[in-house]
């Protein structure tokens, strides 16, 4: 895998846009389901995580590097634990920004 | 200029034009102040992406200009993909998804050692550095790389580039309306370099306000509200100006965003930045 590659800010709802490319997200656990991770999106969207976790335990939110699989799953490369709170309001926002008006800057 | 200790004048000059901010001095009219406000511009601190940084057009070892603005000294977010330190100099590929850059920090002491062995591959970093080329290829030579402990701090790094791109292609490109924000800007961000009041009010009505904000704004600069330590409490305003809350409230928030207004002694009480 390239890592060289851009990862775009994702939610739930522009992982559609996405699918085979790189994206990132931050995602908040909900659980698992047969060795799959579900989690919710910032834009309340679940997604499959796919790929095999950290084997430090996950807090509530973390973000996944990794390539869209299809619109609602990630196979994810990279798991970073961002913590047990995290604003998703302003990053559901700079989703919507660097997919749309100033994705020159990102993508 | 860049020699020994003065490296950090840099940092300096950036907080005096309010952080990241392009100074906007350049407006001043006084002849005298203009040579050490274009000084001041060339050092002023960007919030860059990478993608943005290595899309700059330039081969040389500098005058990188991105907006319109001359590139010195950037700041930039991102996670440490790989990592080598020699006993002189720690280098550090940083991915912020939109691209990599190298970053090198030249060991002066034995404490940047300690401080730069915590940084780990995946570790999420705030870098502060000076961009240079050579030969095509870009780096940063860091001043401070530091390690992320709130996370929040990301969205806001990339807001803080979308925001500086707005503000040097759209604001700066329309001098009357760039004129409005850097006054607004100038009282709210440099309040040493307050300017005066009235050409500050004069300006104050025409771009970038709403209606309905415009009205907001003129009922707290009333003489009797912008004399009250506390400012005025939302329910006042709504019963004033027969606005409902929640159209009141968005509003006042968009106010509050541009710099007009900031809230008091709580979140319901407002207060006009003028005479602040």
């Amino acid at each position: 895998m390239d890592t060289s590659k851009p990862a775009i800010f994702v939610n739930g709802g522009l992982l559609a846009m996405h699918v085979k490319k790189r994206v990132r997200a931050v995602l908040q656990i909900v659980g698992s389901d047969r060795g799959s991770v579900i989690a919710k999106s910032t834009d309340d969207h679940q997604i499959v995580v796919k790929g095999s976790p950290p084997p430090s335990p996950l807090t509530t939110f973390v973000e996944v590097i990794g390539v869209a699989d299809s619109e609602k799953s990630i196979q994810a490369e990279i798991w970073t634990n961002f913590g047990d709170s995290f604003d998703t309001h302003s990053y559901n926002q700079l989703c919507q920004l660097a997919n749309g008006e100033y994705q020159n800057l990102f993508l | 200029m860049y020699g020994g200790g003065n490296d950090f004048d840099g940092s300096a000059a950036a907080f005096m034009g309010g952080g990241f901010m392009p100074s906007q001095t350049t407006h001043t009219p006084d002849p005298s102040s203009f040579s050490t406000s274009r000084n001041r511009e060339a050092r002023c601190l960007l919030p860059l992406t990478v993608k943005q940084i290595r899309e700059l057009a330039s081969n040389d070892e500098s005058n990188f200009v991105i907006d319109g603005v001359e590139v010195n000294n950037v700041t930039i977010l991102g996670r440490v993909c790989q990592k080598e330190d020699k006993t002189s100099e720690y280098t550090f590929i940083v991915d912020d998804g939109t691209g990599q850059i190298e970053c090198t920090k030249w060991i002066q002491e034995s404490l940047d050692v300690d401080e730069l062995g915590g940084i780990l591959i995946g570790v999420y970093v705030r870098v502060h550095g000076q961009l240079r080329g050579l030969q095509g290829r870009r780096f940063i030579n860091v001043f401070s790389i530091r390690s992320i402990t709130d996370f929040n701090e990301m969205t806001s790094h990339f807001i803080d580039c979308i925001y500086v791109h707005f503000y040097n292609t759209r604001l700066r490109g329309h001098p009357s309306q760039a004129q409005v924000t850097n006054s607004a800007m100038g009282s709210t961000l440099k309040g040493y370099q307050a300017s005066p009041q009235n050409q500050f009010s004069a300006h104050f009505s025409t771009d970038g306000l709403s209606n309905a904000g415009q009205v907001i704004l003129n009922l707290l600069q009333q003489p009797a509200y912008l004399a009250n330590e506390d400012g005025v409490h939302r329910n006042v305003i709504a019963q004033q100006l027969n606005i409902p809350m929640n159209k009141l409230m968005e509003e006042l928030q968009s106010l509050v965003d541009n710099g007009f207004v900031y809230s008091t002694i709580d979140d319901d009480h407002f207060k006009s930045t003028v005479n602040a």
